[in-house]
């Protein structure tokens, strides 16, 4: 509900203290304090089938699990992601990588998602909740007129119901509990 | 069936059985052994106990003798096969395999009075209780023979050996390997069938890390082979035909055609992917030319890491119902973690049962140190079959150290179907155990620290224990520091090793005099010994280091057994 709001608010401090960060080149704090903002908000509201939460004492790489959601192909898959914050965040995307084997048209072959929003599409006023959110919805809602992976973006759109059956054969052997 | 619905007649039978059974007790505790032979003929054991009623023979049945400085062959003795069957050398310079059968005894006294008379100088000769089967050569070019491995396949006689090479220490971690772990340009296992020293099979290794006692387990015919330096689990499978089978590698895949599943589906994805092709052929020459290392890419968990974190993952998920509690929680416990999961690398393995393995985690360090109970460690069960993690545990986990003290005969699954394993005393399994170790336990100043030494032993190294009913705990009580069922090499001591009956605690009954047999002999250097055993023979094997000319002597230990066979045959006759 006050999603929008906080990190509206979250955008607009972050813009004076990047003010600041150009001037004192004292970034690394600015964005820690940022990421910070980002955990609280996370862990106040958590998307649904999501966690994450930073790798050791490190703020700046975090490790991601999203949950296959029901009646997909990936249900029951449990999929884990790298997050890597840049000093220079929240003005340049945090860099996420799959570390869980995936058949997706939108994520390549080393596990790159292809989201807009990682890259040009980056927005400061983003934050670690909406990008999770993003990476849950390409699970949902591919993209198969943007792919990274040709090959299955012609299956998705030619015949659904083997892309379906080889996208679930996927997580079965290399996201889920048990073959 | 009577006395089951009439009561008089009951406790009137249960006397009678009463008085039976302590009549039988009378003549145990006689400890003559013509009196058991003919206790054993007419009356039954309960259902369940004949063989426990067999093995209390060797309460009479014991070695009394020993004799010193036999003259034998300059060799490094292994083992006896846990049937008994074959006695396994190797030769000093670790190329040959020599096989002994133990024979039964050529010579015996005639006299009435056999307990004063000297032996017969027959029983100075190693060839009076062994003949060679055969000497193989296993080792080639610059390999040597393991001289610490050697496991038995008993269901078809085989015998499986390694040879090696020298080990690297800084190799360079090249083909997905893993950083700080050594490496051995070759590792060759060999099949031997044991009756005539054929070789049927061979498993190489190359540029790999077995780790201790080459990281081998046999189960049945099945038998896990850790690849430390490569992470994988190999699983072969002996046939009877007498050839390894690969049945999969566990590690960077779980099932056994996951690889093929992803190189196929990887091909289609290459032929329409036109960037990609330009970088793979470079992966696809490395991949080809070193075998099993089938790691596409590094970015990814290896499958039994991701089995791994989604069972850790999924046990703290569903410990809590609230999302946003069970978010915090995933945090604290999991992801701050993750990264000392992450650097976790397999270490031992054991199996359970056909399918399960016992997988034992650890670091780098840990794997290459001897003292590991110093390293973080965990235990993972994990079913080959569904590819599941079915329980994970740190080494100081009490909760496993209960399943360990209540069930550890389980841990020692060495096979289905070999009776006389279910023999070897634990304290699941035994009385006499279990109190030892109670009284370890209670001495003990720290219970943590307690639970990490007694989990050190997980997994257990295969065929480690021998099944000589002279180890039984419920029949005879000796020093585990001198002696004990555990193959392994221990510093030996002038003191007599007794062996003290159980039923009656101040009844010595026989007693090994490790110490050489020339009292004078006073400049002994360094005193290795080794006891090797099966049913009716003991060996002992000393290296004493005296000058140069390192002397080996054999001790066999035999006369009350003679006579005891002697009056059998005659009884029987």
């Amino acid at each position: 509900m006050n999603c929008p709001s906080s990190s509206g608010g979250g955008a607009a401090s972050v813009a004076a203290g990047g003010g600041r960060a150009r001037s004192s080149a004292t970034s690394v704090s600015v964005s820690g304090k940022r990421i910070q903002k980002d955990m609280m908000e996370f862990n106040i509201n958590p998307p649904a089938d999501c966690a994450a939460g930073p790798k050791g004492d490190s703020l700046y790489q975090w490790i991601a699990t999203i949950i296959g959601p029901p009646e997909l192909p990936y249900e029951g898959g449990i999929f884990f992601l790298d997050i890597t914050f840049p000093p220079e965040y929240p003005f340049k995307p945090p860099k996420v990588v799959f570390k869980t084997r995936i058949y997706h048209c939108n994520v390549d072959s080393a596990g790159n998602p292809g989201l807009n929003i990682l890259k040009d599409g980056w927005s400061p006023a983003l934050t670690i909740s909406k990008v999770l959110l993003a990476i849950r919805s390409i699970f949902t809602d591919p993209d198969p007129r943007n792919p990274l992976v040709p090959g299955i973006a012609h299956l998705y759109l030619t015949d659904r119901a083997k892309h379906d059956e080889v996208a679930a054969e996927w997580t079965m052997r290399f996201a889920s509990l048990a073959a | 069936m009577l006395s089951s619905t009439q009561p008089q007649p009951q406790s009137q039978g249960t006397r009678r059985k009463k008085q039976c059974g302590s009549a039988s007790v009378l003549m145990f505790k006689g400890n003559n052994l013509a009196s058991r032979v003919f206790e054993r003929q007419i009356r039954t054991p309960p259902p369940g106990t004949s063989v426990y009623s067999a093995r209390r023979l060797y309460e009479n049945l014991v070695p009394s003798c020993t004799i010193y400085d036999i003259e034998c062959p300059d060799l490094s003795f292994r083992k006896f096969t846990d049937d008994g069957q074959f006695l396994v050398c190797f030769s000093r310079n670790h190329h040959d395999l020599i096989v002994y059968r133990p024979t039964w005894l050529s010579f015996s006294c005639k006299d009435e009075d056999c307990d004063s008379c000297d032996l017969p100088s027959k029983a100075k000769r190693f060839e009076s209780f062994f003949t060679q089967l055969y000497c193989v050569s296993l080792a080639s070019g610059n390999e040597l023979i393991c001289k610490d491995f050697f496991l038995y396949v008993e269901n078809n006689k085989f015998g499986l050996f390694a040879t090696s090479t020298a080990q690297i220490h800084d190799a360079p971690a090249i083909g997905g390997a893993i950083q700080g772990i050594p490496s051995i340009e070759k590792i060759t296992f060999h099949l031997v069938r044991m009756e005539d020293g054929v070789i049927l099979d061979v498993k190489v290794f190359s540029n790999d890390y077995l780790g201790h006692s080459m990281g081998v387990f046999l189960y049945d015919d099945l038998l896990a082979i850790v690849s430390l330096r490569y992470q994988t689990v190999h699983i072969l499978q002996i046939r009877d035909s007498g050839n390894f089978v690969d049945v999969r590698g566990i590690g960077a895949f779980c099932r056994e055609d996951d690889e093929l599943f992803l190189n196929s589906h990887a091909q289609c994805m290459i032929t329409l992917d036109k960037n990609k092709l330009r970088e793979l052929p470079a992966n696809h020459i490395e991949n080809g030319t070193q075998q099993h290392r089938h790691i596409p890419g590094t970015f990814f968990l290896s499958g039994i890491k991701q089995r791994l974190f989604s069972f850790i993952f999924r046990g703290i998920w569903n410990e809590q119902k609230d999302h946003t509690m069970r978010v915090q929680c995933l945090k604290k416990k999991f992801y701050f973690h993750f990264q000392d999961y992450a650097d976790l690398i397999i270490l031992k393995v054991q199996f359970l049962d056909r399918h399960h393995l016992l997988i034992k985690f650890g670091s780098v360090e840990g794997a290459v140190s001897r003292s590991t109970d110093q390293h973080p460690a965990f235990f993972a069960v994990y079913n080959m079959e569904t590819t599941e993690i079915i329980a994970f545990y740190q080494n100081s986990a009490e909760e496993l150290y209960y399943l360990f003290e209540r069930y550890c005969d389980h841990f020692h699954a060495a096979s289905g179907n070999s009776l006389y394993m279910n023999f070897i005393s634990f304290h699941s399994n035994n009385i006499h155990a279990l109190e030892q170790l109670r009284n370890v336990k209670s001495k003990t100043s720290s219970f943590p620290q307690f639970v990490k030494k007694m989990l050190a032993s997980l997994p257990f190294s295969c065929q480690s224990l021998s099944p000589s009913p002279y180890f039984d705990q419920s029949l005879f009580r000796f020093d585990e520091k001198l002696i004990s069922a555990t193959d392994r090499h221990r510093q030996s001591t002038d003191h007599p090793i007794k062996f003290i009956s159980r039923r009656h605690p101040n009844l010595l009954r026989f007693k090994i005099k490790p110490g050489l047999g020339d009292e004078d002999i006073g400049n002994v250097l360094k005193d290795l010994g080794l006891f090797l055993h099966n049913a009716s023979i003991m060996v002992a094997s000393h290296q004493a280091y005296i000058g140069l000319d390192g002397s080996i002597s054999v001790y066999l230990i035999l006369k009350q057994l003679v006579i005891c066979i002697e009056k059998c045959v005659s009884f029987f006759c």
